[in-house]
């Protein structure tokens, strides 16, 4: 009395077809599960005995082995409890093997009812069109119908598992039509900036970060709005495509992060980290399969880390990696995960350690060699993947009482679409640069004409600031989006001009 | 008959049990079934299923009852027993381990009350 179905496990954001076999024969009553389990696999026999037995259903007397296959892969997580469920109750003769090959998945309570697990998109896009559906838990049911046409059954209990199984009880499958979910309003915006008084300047540098897909650092004294400012901008980016939006869904699935039922992530991340987070925490990892970090959680988003210089160095400099690739591979003995990992870095912090350097009112109490050492826990490197240094001065009293600012975020994003457009346009030969943030070398070039005037301010700069080559690139990229933003193609004294302020902060953070 | 003497009380609680299981559908294949690692007290059929059937009587409730006398070490014995029967008859039927719990001479009828790898990690 042998059964074999099919089950997927996750390994990152990519999923790997899992035959579950199962075989009863005499003997004495016993239970085992080999194939690499890990233990909260070998631990699903409680489960799964009480599950059946609480379904109403009966638990085959005699032995019982189940093997995960292939072998060599390590197994971990608990969503093999139906399947081997499943396949017991085939094997035993209590339901009747199905005459579709679906794939099941999900995790068991005692009382037989089926729990929702982490990772069912990654495994629903792999299975694909393998199978002839896929058999999830009720609340992953969405999330599995947005990767796939094959027939989605969302089930809630093992009874009623065995009822669909034995063709006494349907199942309605469930079906999402994924582009008419992108169709529908977009979510609405989170953190608006015409929230924010004043800050008018530091409203421009995000709206050039967004445009650009730069990275930002703010600087100044505590309680100027510098988090305030970070949050609003995820929602100054175009909104997701659809396949940004499945990326990103992924991750949250794999990681176990999507709410039930929420089917597809629309809002771009924000992720904003404490600064005692781990290198772990930060990058991904875990024991067994690697899980996704902070950085990947904010892909196609914004990670934002306040207290920059608060963060441990060697957890800032992993990030030097990720910020070039966009990727980030996770390598252990005898397997490897990768995730994705495109985000925006907005960066904020104090002036110096007492934080009111430069402060008209509050006098600043650090020495210099306090002011020192706490800038150069920031490395030269690190710095480097910066393109955006801005101050954010402390608002004074009129700005504090006067109206609201001017600019709101949703014409700030009607004109960062149109210079991310005019970005596409120009870079549609180029198959993995996407912004202006990503140009270097002879593309930089080829993508910025300068003007005369442009030409000899940009020298004159480079001379009198003492610029070095990497500024010098900077300086030329967020020039590009300025220009962009201004819809000119050829850069002007104006745009440099505005390039070189964003630079001229960074002269006082030490870099 | 009342009596006090401890095998006659256990030969008495057994014939109830069989008279019980017989009742269920059971086919008492053998009883008292020894080896030098154990006993069984009955085997019987039920169904296409082998049953182990191990026998405890009380006369009043107390130290969780007869079911708790069934413990881990009690259980290994079974099982080494269990595991010698199904060698000595060449049986490949698919067995299971079952209690017959007499109280105060109420039986109660446990099916598949613990496997034979449960008792293989000793929980002390």
């Amino acid at each position: 009395m042998y059964a074999r179905l099919v089950s997927g496990a996750v390994l990152g954001i990519e999923a790997r077809p899992i035959e579950v076999q199962c075989d009863v024969s005499g003997g004495l009553p016993q239970f085992h599960i080999v194939g690499l389990a890990e233990k909260e696999v070998t631990e699903s026999r409680e489960r799964i005995r009480s599950a059946i037995k609480n379904a109403g259903l009966s638990f085959p007397a005699g032995r019982i082995t189940a093997n995960l296959a292939p072998a060599d892969l390590r197994k971990e997580g608990v969503g093999f409890d139906v399947p081997i469920a499943a396949a017991i109750l085939i094997a035993a003769g209590e339901c009747p093997a199905p005459p579709n090959e679906y794939l099941y998945i999900g995790e068991l309570a005692l009382d037989g009812e089926i729990r929702r697990v982490r990772g069912v998109l990654p495994i629903a896009i792999a299975a694909g069109d393998v199978v002839d559906g896929l058999v999830v838990p009720r609340a992953n049911g969405r999330e599995a119908a947005l990767a796939t046409d094959v027939p989605v059954y969302p089930v809630g209990s093992l009874a009623e598992l065995a009822g669909f199984l034995r063709g006494e009880q349907p199942i309605e499958p469930v079906c999402v039509d994924r582009r008419a979910a992108m169709r529908s309003d977009p979510p609405p915006i989170a953190f608006d900036l015409a929230e924010v008084r004043g800050q008018t300047h530091a409203k421009r540098a995000l709206e050039v970060a967004a445009a650009g897909g730069h990275n930002l650092l703010m600087v100044g004294p505590p309680g100027a709005g510098k988090s305030l400012l970070a949050r609003c901008l995820p929602d100054l980016l175009p909104p997701m495509t659809l396949e940004e939006a499945l990326d990103v869904t992924k991750i949250y699935s794999s990681a176990g992060l999507l709410e039930a039922d929420t089917g597809i992530i629309r809002r771009r991340p924000f992720r904003a980290p404490h600064q005692t987070i781990s290198y772990a925490g930060m990058v991904g990892g875990g024991h067994g399969v690697p899980g996704p970090g902070e950085i990947s959680l904010a892909h196609r988003g914004v990670l934002f880390l306040d207290e920059l210089p608060e963060f441990d160095r060697r957890v800032l400099e992993t990030l030097r990696q990720p910020l070039e690739e966009r990727t980030i591979l996770l390598a252990r003995a005898g397997l490897s995960v990768r995730y994705p990992a495109s985000f925006t870095l907005v960066a904020a912090m104090n002036p110096c350690p007492c934080g009111y350097l430069g402060d008209p009112v509050q006098p600043c109490r650090c020495t210099l060699q306090e002011i020192h050492r706490y800038r150069r826990r920031l490395s030269g490197p690190f710095l480097d993947r910066i393109d955006l240094f801005i101050e954010v001065p402390r608002l004074a009293v009129e700005e504090l009482l006067g109206a609201r600012g001017a600019a709101a975020s949703l014409d700030v994003r009607s004109r960062v679409a149109e210079a991310r457009t005019r970005q596409w346009e120009r870079l549609r030969d180029e198959p993995t640069v996407f912004s202006n943030a990503q140009l270097d070398g002879e593309l930089l070039d080829a993508c910025c004409t300068l003007n005369d005037e442009a030409q000899s301010l940009l020298k004159r700069a480079v001379g009198r600031l003492g610029l070095s080559a990497r500024a010098h690139v900077r300086i030329l990229r967020v020039a590009r989006t300025i220009a962009d933003l201004d819809g000119a193609e050829t850069l002007t004294a104006g745009h440099i001009a505005e390039a070189v302020h964003y630079r001229n902060a960074a002269e006082s953070i030490g870099d | 008959m009342e009596t006090n003497d401890p095998n006659t009380a256990g030969r008495q609680a057994e014939e109830d049990a069989c008279r019980f299981l017989r009742e269920h559908g059971y086919e008492i294949v053998a009883r008292n079934w020894r080896t030098a690692r154990g006993e069984i007290d009955i085997v019987a059929r039920d169904g296409p299923t082998l049953a182990f059937i191990e026998v405890k009587a009380r006369s009043e409730e107390g130290f969780g009852g007869p079911e708790a006398a069934v413990h881990p070490a009690k259980q290994r014995r079974l099982i080494a027993a269990a595991r010698a029967f199904l060698h000595v008859t060449a049986c490949d039927l698919a067995s299971r381990f079952d209690v017959v719990a007499i109280l105060d001479g109420v039986p109660r009828l446990h099916r598949d009350a613990f496997q034979a790898d449960e008792a293989c990690t000793p929980d002390w």
